[in-house]
């Protein structure tokens, strides 16, 4: 029998074949929520979906578009936020 | 809109809300930019056009563009071109030694020869002393 707080789903269920030729079940935390854009809310590419473990250990252009606003708005709100500014300076 | 000497603002990629100046059209769609971005060959959908117009060649080099922009005060970046690090260089250890260990090195080899002549004269004498013990 599983142990009580693997009884709910609060955490996720991966099989593994091991070298032996056997397949176990491991528990593991959830991965957090893909990454949205703060204007639109679509989901962001180039932003990898990992616990704050596995984040630490990515390089700093491994985790967000090298884009100003990138990993925090979609390439089309930047797009038009910069569009907006070179027209108002204009 | 877009012409040679047009300023413009990049909307895509690494260089996006930078500004720069079309050199060289090629094709319909793509031109070639400069400024404060990199020198590169660029979608015209890529770009917003701003009013000023600036009088350059067509192909015009990078200095002189950095020259304009600096007329209308716009920081361009300057990349120097890499230089690959000095390295100390290995060096055998035979041509390391310079002339005076050399010669200094002979002179002990000298005199080691000639010790070994003496002792070759000397020590028969000794070893039959030591036998007739």
């Amino acid at each position: 029998m599983p142990t009580g707080r693997h009884k709910s789903r609060t955490f996720r269920r991966v099989f593994k074949r091991t070298p032996g030729g056997d397949t176990r079940m491991y528990y593991l935390k959830r991965k957090p929520k893909k990454a949205h854009c703060a204007k639109c809310g679509a989901v962001l590419s180039g932003v990898p979906r990992e616990r704050p473990y596995k984040m630490k250990k990515l390089s700093k252009t491994q985790k967000r578009p090298q884009r100003p606003f990138g990993g925090n708005l979609c390439s089309r709100c930047t797009r038009l936020l910069l569009i907006e500014k070179a027209r108002q300076g204009a | 809109m877009i012409e040679i000497g047009r300023i413009c603002i990049k909307l895509a990629g690494r260089d996006a809300g930078m500004k720069c100046v079309v050199v060289d059209m090629l094709g319909s769609n793509m031109v070639m930019i400069d400024g404060q971005t990199r020198r590169r060959k660029c979608s015209i959908r890529h770009l917003e056009p701003l009013e000023n117009v600036l009088k350059i060649k067509k192909g015009a080099s990078h200095s002189e563009i950095a020259a304009e922009f600096k007329k209308l005060k716009i920081e361009t970046k300057e990349s120097k071109p890499r230089k690959a690090a000095e390295k100390p260089m290995k060096v055998r250890k035979s041509s390391e030694k310079s002339e005076e260990e050399k010669s200094a090195k002979a002179a002990k080899k000298q005199a080691k020869e000639e010790k070994k002549k003496e002792k070759k004269a000397e020590p028969k004498k000794a070893k039959k002393h030591i036998k007739k013990k």
